[in-house]
């Protein structure tokens, strides 16, 4: 990249050759109007907003997509781009039902700004009323097409950053509509309700179930956190009001999934339903009881005097928590450990990232379901298939990346996979729990030329890497401690020790069986870091007030350190 | 200097723009020392005088035949026309019915409305036949203002009125300039 010179409005610009004149004109500080551009996205250059005058070009250019040169002249403001763009709007305005006293994106609305901006206080051309569709076929949000004006902004996040293509444009002209796969009902469709369309959507036609009418942007309030649904931690921007979640957003910029989120980090937490634990519970006559925490500690602690303890941790809490149970139970002189499996290690390759998938020519699925569990890696690995990458799965049972896979092989026969990887350039192997021994020794010959991205089936696996919680199954003690947190527990699961203390924010069949049950908070009514796949530290924020009785688990870990010593 | 004649009239509305209007509160005061209200939806004199008015206020679009003879009269009357709030400008609320041809409309609306018995669909000479689609006061008669919102802010209301007091033709732009109930 080397600098280059313009002119913009008269002001001396310096810009990056590669920059289109959009974005040089934005890195000036001046703000061309754009409808159909998103920075996220690829440019498309159709909706003429961003028109400009450029000196010694005939006709007028449109910003987004004209490379900025060296000793251009531009102008961006002027009285003809003002009238085209006014043209534009109206045009727009009068293709399909833009009423905006019953729209639920009014005030935030990307095309309503602009025709405020272009002075636009009637339509002259006369619209054609025509009903279009509104498909209210997904959980979680709703296309109206009345209210689309085909930018595609959704077309491209679909195909460019979920890299799930369900999403086209289907007829012509007038006709052209958004559509998903050949033309079914969004809710049949491949759509994975990432939510990427909808929250690049300028206007009302994509519909945020919870969300709408909620509050407008001058109302709510929005706050960064760090996901906790999977070991991946992606970024959040958390929309709130009136003590009340409203929406869940992805963070452009942001390591390493680049707004990108999945249903479980955008929609699932603000469709909870398990029923909350809000106050301590002890049991008594058999029959688990309300009591003060005073009383509960004091069960507890009595609990854990001299008798053998086994903690077992669910890696869905914040390090702070962690640190402080590993601490409790080395205090205690107890056995201490994760309930979730780890994935194996292998002896061989290095370390990738996960932005590393994107970067591959060559990606090895090994024993993993990224595409259920950790998904925003299984959307790389299909935007690197999408670039031209390999993709191999080694798997002995169904898996969803095999759609979009070269080859799939069971771990028998792995060393296909290895010897088709051997030219690669860049080969990433994402593996997780189910990595069999004989598929690490077949990928062997690969040696350090393997990237690999171990992926955590818990949450917050990495946090209790760091301080020695290995993989544990529940054994016979005098004294189970649990901490649970948010996480579902499996019916399976079955612990044998004689007294249960299980520290937990929902009720389940865990709490059932406790003898003592302690209420914590969510991971978003408190603080405390998480450790990301990638080894980044991340906070977490509070967004919303646990209720009166929830205490966060490193508090009640101290006061039971405090009362043991 | 005399008063400004200014009339008023709604047509297919809510009455929500002349509430807004009323939001003007104690400025009201001030705005009848330079204007005389010559005829209004409230008053008893409902039409503009024959010999004309300075200015006319339109409210709610046009959906039957009367509402269309209500519109030529005012315009034929006034000096300067004023459509206000989103549906004298754009047709608004009511157009919904555009969607759908007027006959499924009257026997939706008269006939299998759920909480409707042996209804039926009213005729009478008296009644003003529907237009085929609501439109804005735009659509049928020259308009001079258009003043948006559902219904426009008082302040939006204020700033057109103060603006012609003043001998100016008002902008609408920046705050002012608003759809739907954004102003709030
Ligand atoms: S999409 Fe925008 S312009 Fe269209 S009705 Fe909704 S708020 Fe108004
Ligand atoms: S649904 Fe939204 S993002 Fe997609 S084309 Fe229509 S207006 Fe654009
Ligand atoms: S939610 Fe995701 S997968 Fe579904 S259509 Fe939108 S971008 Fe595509
Ligand atoms: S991939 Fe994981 S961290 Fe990212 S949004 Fe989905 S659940 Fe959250």
């Amino acid at each position: 990249m080397s600098e280059i010179h313009l002119k913009i409005n008269g002001q001396e610009v310096t810009a990056q050759s590669g920059q289109t004149v959009l974005e040089a004109a934005k890195g000036a500080g001046v703000e061309i109007p754009v409808l159909c551009h998103h920075p996220a996205l690829s440019n498309w250059g159709a909706c003429r907003m961003c028109v400009v005058e450029v000196e010694g070009m005939r006709t007028l250019q449109t910003a987004c997509t004209l490379p900025a040169a060296d000793g251009m002249v531009i102008k961006t403001h002027t009285e003809q781009t003002f009238n085209i763009r006014k043209f534009v709007l109206e045009l727009l305005f009068s293709e399909r039902n833009h009423y905006c006293m019953y729209c639920q994106m009014s005030g935030d609305c990307e095309l309503q700004a602009q025709a405020y901006n272009h002075g636009l206080d009637h339509w002259t051309y006369p619209r054609p009323y025509e009903k279009q569709e509104v498909d209210a076929t997904r959980k979680y949000f709703i296309m109206d097409h009345n209210r689309c004006i085909l930018c595609t902004r959704c077309v491209r996040a679909c195909t460019e950053i979920a890299a799930n293509h369900t999403l086209g444009l289907r007829n012509r002209g007038a006709e052209t509509m958004i559509s998903a796969d050949l033309n079914v009902p969004f809710g049949e469709s491949s759509c994975v309700e990432c939510g990427t369309c909808l929250q690049v959507c300028p206007t009302g036609a994509l519909i945020d179930a919870r969300s709408a009418y909620g509050g407008r942007e001058k109302d709510v309030t929005h706050t960064q956190t760090t996901c906790m649904q999977c070991s991946v931690g992606c970024d959040l921007d958390v929309v709130t009001r009136y003590k009340r979640l409203l929406r869940v957003d992805g963070v452009w910029d942001s390591e390493p999934s680049g707004g990108l989120l999945c249903v479980d980090g955008r929609f699932a937490p603000l469709y909870e339903t398990r029923k909350r634990v809000v106050k301590p519970l002890v049991r008594k006559d058999g029959k688990l009881t309300e009591a003060s925490w005073e009383e509960a500690l004091g069960l507890v602690a009595n609990a854990l005097k001299g008798d053998t303890c086994q903690g077992l941790a669910a890696c869905a809490t914040t390090n702070e928590a962690l640190a402080a149970f590993a601490g409790l139970m080395t205090q205690l002189g107890g056995q201490a450990g994760r309930l979730e499996p780890v994935a194996p290690t292998l002896g061989y390759g290095v370390p990738a990232k996960v932005t590393d998938v994107l970067a591959a020519d060559f990606i090895i699925v090994a024993g993993a379901q990224p595409l259920d569990y950790q998904r925003v890696v299984g959307y790389f690995i299909h935007r690197a298939a999408d670039q031209g990458a390999t993709v191999a799965v080694i798997s002995d049972s169904e898996n969803a990346l095999s759609k979009r896979a070269a080859l799939t092989v069971a771990s028998a026969q792995a060393g296909i996979v290895a010897k088709a990887a051997a030219d690669a350039r860049k080969i990433v192997l994402v593996y997780s729990v189910g990595l069999k021994p004989e598929v690490i020794a077949a990928l062997k010959p690969l040696g350090d030329k393997v990237s690999f991205l171990a992926l955590d089936p818990a949450r917050n696996g990495k946090g209790a890497e760091a301080v020695g919680l290995k993989p544990q199954s529940p054994v016979k003690t005098d004294v189970a401690y649990i901490l649970l947190g948010e996480q579902p527990v499996a019916d399976a699961l079955h612990v044998p020790a004689g007294f249960k203390v299980v520290q937990a924010a929902y009720h389940s069949t865990l709490t059932e069986q406790a003898d003592v049950v302690l209420p914590t908070p969510l991971w978003y009514e408190r603080t405390g870091h998480v450790t990301t796949l990638d080894g980044v530290i991340k906070p977490l924020q509070v967004l919303l007030p646990a209720p009166a009785d929830v205490r966060d688990e490193s508090v009640v870990l101290e006061q039971l350190a405090a009362l043991l010593r | 200097m005399g008063k400004i004649k200014v009339a008023t009239q709604w047509l297919e509305a809510c009455a929500g723009c002349h509430m807004s209007f009323l939001d003007i509160d104690e400025r009201i005061v001030e705005f009848f020392k330079h204007v005389e209200l010559t005829s209004s939806p409230i008053t008893d004199l409902k039409h503009p005088p024959e010999e004309g008015v300075d200015v006319g206020i339109l409210t709610g679009g046009i959906g039957n035949e009367d509402e269309l003879h209500e519109a030529q009269e005012m315009r034929e009357r006034a000096k300067l026309l004023i459509a206000m709030g989103d549906c004298a400008v754009f047709g608004g609320i009511c157009t919904m019915r555009n969607f759908f041809p007027t006959a499924e409309v009257l026997r939706r609306g008269y006939i299998e409305t759920e909480s409707t018995v042996d209804g039926q669909i009213p005729q009478h000479e008296d009644l003003a036949p529907l237009t085929d689609k609501v439109s804005g006061v735009g659509d049928v008669v020259p308009v001079d203002i258009y003043l948006p919102g559902c219904p426009p802010t008082a302040d939006a209301i204020w700033y057109v009125l103060t603006e012609l007091l003043e001998g100016r033709m008002p902008k609408l732009e920046g705050k002012v300039l608003k759809y739907g109930m954004d102003g709030g």
